[in-house]
């Protein structure tokens, strides 16, 4: 035995009881195998509104997210600006979102990256749907599993008009958008 | 009255209370310490450097010259310029084209691969030229291909420097018997000899003019008129202006009196009550500009417009009404030209928005017996990506429907028949019909995205792209068959 060594065998002890209490707390707290969770598939999604309005969380569970493999970093982006916007900046007239959850850096001219801030996002879909329309889709909400409370009739399902929402094996909980096939990001 | 004395003293005392309270609701409220995180949207808080996009324009445009093995072929037909001969995108030549296509699609004669991008050819004198991008080179390239083979002809490429930004080339040249001309993606305007491909002269328009580059690089496609370069700098102080193909030097200018600026439409001639005039819209507004004699060069009328991203060009109906459109959700706007005195005046007619009325994204309408068509763009609603017809004093006639959509593909009229192309390759034919929807034809022609470059039609060949492969197909009604006059 090392003289230099300083654990003593009731820390350790101590240690390995919390070491397994702690892991059958997580075996616990994971999901068993085949359970689902609600996700929302972005081919489907119709930028209602609703996923803001009908969560039982205020605000929503549902949250914009943004595919930078997709994006064309425009500086004319239409997820962040008002279709009408008099200047392609940050002034809050220009903006498209309702709570500035979209963040606009310059990256080099001509491009701009787009960050969402998650904590302000409300997911009403106003960026998704200016994305789509003048953009490449690279915006698109997905149901934040952390933030969800799992419903067993989620509410937003209920309302969805597009029937977006469905459940998918909660090991792979999101739907994510991917660059298509040949894409170079500024389809 | 006992009973009254005692409400009164007890309304007395609450409205006392009441008072109190509120009184240290208030100095409670006042006394908390308020929200210190708020931070308010500004302009520039997004990193953008003053001064906008980099200056990195100079360059030397008489570049170099290569000569390759093709010669021009000697096939008949003409597209020399961006919209054609007569500026509508109908091809008038009088051969009988294509309304069915044999088993596999019509016959691809020849392709070339192009540098990533959306510049389309003009034909003239069996050769076909393209304004590319040669990525490796890092140069803006004026090709010059045979019509017959796709062999290229020569070369005229000078230096600089443009980043992938939705495509790197844009425009289609401008080409008479003696001069082509070209406008680059960063404003750079190049005359040739349209024959050798030999250097005339070169311009920096914003080096020239202080154009501000639109977004995405200009699209605006330069025009030839009596021997002069019509170009739109829409500079801080010029703009429109005229230089002598032969030479170079500027004819007129026209003042910027209220600072529009650069869009991607193009110039388009007008006639109207005996007077010719370039008609130009600009982010800004439209502007009707006189073409001849003296008075070259002034503006004879205009019309604001707060349309922040142009693309399609201006469509004159004939009887002084100008029809425009743009995308990214401004709609479109009718123009109505009058004489007004020695001079004229324009006013609106209407101006709606892309869910309300016939709008393009893209490309530039056409204007055919009474009828304009178009294809919708993406905030147009259910008719998004439709094929439409539109009369221009009513509403709708017919559009595609769901089921077809193009996208921000191009079309033309030849023949009687619309020949539309997807923006995945996909080339659809349709009859010229005042009442409905007619599809008579489908073939893929290209495999690549983004087909948006401008169809050009010569003789019974025609000349379609997708974002980096240009194809030559046969669209005769049958093959060997020849004019139908």
């Amino acid at each position: 035995m090392s003289a230099g060594n300083t654990v003593r065998r009731r820390d350790f002890l101590r240690a390995a009881a919390a070491l397994g209490v702690g892991g059958a707390v997580w075996k616990a707290a994971a999901p068993a195998a085949g359970a689902t969770v609600w996700q929302l598939d972005p081919q489907k999604c119709v930028q209602c509104g609703r996923c803001a309005t009908e969560c039982v969380l205020s605000p929503s569970a549902v949250k914009c997210v943004h595919s930078y493999q997709i994006c064309g970093y425009c500086d004319l982006c239409g997820g962040y600006l008002q279709p009408s916007a008099r200047d392609r900046d940050t002034g809050a007239e220009n903006e498209l979102c309702p709570v500035s959850a979209i963040k606009r850096t310059y990256i080099e001219d001509p491009f701009f990256q787009y960050t969402i801030d998650e904590a302000l996002c409300v997911g009403c879909g106003k960026c998704v749907k200016g994305c789509a329309l003048f953009g490449n889709g690279s915006l698109y909400l997905q149901v934040k599993q952390d933030l969800c409370v799992h419903c067993n009739e989620c509410a937003i399902a209920k309302a969805c008009p597009g029937d977006a929402y469905r459940r998918i094996p909660a090991e792979q909980a999101y739907l994510l958008k991917t660059r298509p096939e040949g894409g170079n990001g500024q389809e | 009255m006992k009973d009254s004395t005692a409400s009164r003293v007890f309304a007395v005392i609450a409205a006392a209370v009441t008072a109190a309270a509120a009184l240290v609701a208030l100095q409670q409220w006042l006394a908390c310490r308020p929200p210190h995180d708020i931070v308010v949207n500004l302009s520039g808080r997004d990193g953008r450097p003053e001064g906008g996009a980099s200056a990195d324009i100079a360059t030397d445009l008489s570049g170099t010259h290569q000569e390759f093995g093709g010669a021009a072929a000697s096939l008949p037909g003409a597209w020399a310029r961006f919209r054609g001969p007569d500026f509508d995108n109908i091809c008038k030549e009088g051969y009988r084209l294509a309304e069915a296509f044999r088993d596999g699609g019509p016959e691809i004669l020849w392709s070339v691969e192009l540098g990533e991008g959306h510049a389309a050819p003009a034909v003239l004198n069996g050769r076909v030229y393209v304004l590319d991008y040669d990525e490796s080179a890092r140069a803006d390239a004026v090709r010059c291909f045979s019509l017959e083979d796709g062999q290229e002809i020569w070369r005229h490429s000078y230096p600089v420097n443009i980043k992938r930004n939705h495509g790197l080339s844009r425009t289609i040249p401008a080409v008479t018997d003696e001069f082509v001309v070209t406008i680059g993606p960063r404003c750079h305007v190049v005359c040739l000899d349209a024959t050798s491909g030999a250097f005339r002269w070169g311009v920096s328009m914003q080096e020239e003019y202080g154009s501000t580059e639109p977004l995405w690089y200009t699209g605006q496609c330069p025009l030839i008129d009596n021997g002069l370069a019509i170009l739109a700098p829409a500079g801080p102080d010029v703009l429109m202006t005229a230089r002598a193909c032969a030479t170079g030097e500027p004819v007129w200018q026209t003042p910027n009196p209220r600072g529009w600026n650069m869009s991607h439409s193009s110039i388009m001639p007008m006639v109207f009550e005996g007077t010719r005039m370039f008609v130009y819209c600009a982010v800004g507004g439209i502007v009707g500009i006189a073409a001849d004699g003296p008075d070259a060069g002034r503006i004879l009328w205009e019309q604001p417009w707060s349309a922040n991203v142009v693309a399609p060009s201006p469509v004159p109906l004939g009887d002084g009404r100008v029809f425009c459109t743009a995308g990214y959700g401004n709609g479109s706007l009718m123009v109505q030209v009058r004489k007004a005195g020695d001079g004229f005046r324009a006013e609106t007619v209407f101006e709606r928005g892309p869910a309300e009325w016939l709008a393009c994204e893209q490309q530039s309408p056409i204007y055919y017996d009474g009828l304009l068509h178009a294809i919708m763009p993406k905030d147009a609603g259910a008719l998004r990506g439709q094929f439409v017809c539109y009369d221009p004093d009513g509403s709708l006639v017919w559009s595609s429907g769901p089921a077809n959509r193009f996208g921000l593909g191009p079309f033309i009229l030849a023949d009687g028949k619309f020949y539309v192309l997807s923006d995945d390759g996909v080339l659809t034919v349709l009859e010229q019909n005042r009442e409905q929807y007619v599809a008579l034809a489908q073939a893929r022609i290209l495999d690549g995205q983004d087909a948006w470059g401008p169809i050009a039609i010569a003789g019974t060949r025609m000349l379609l792209r997708d974002s980096t492969r240009m194809v030559c197909i046969d669209v005769s009604a049958a093959p060997g068959e020849s004019v139908s006059q």
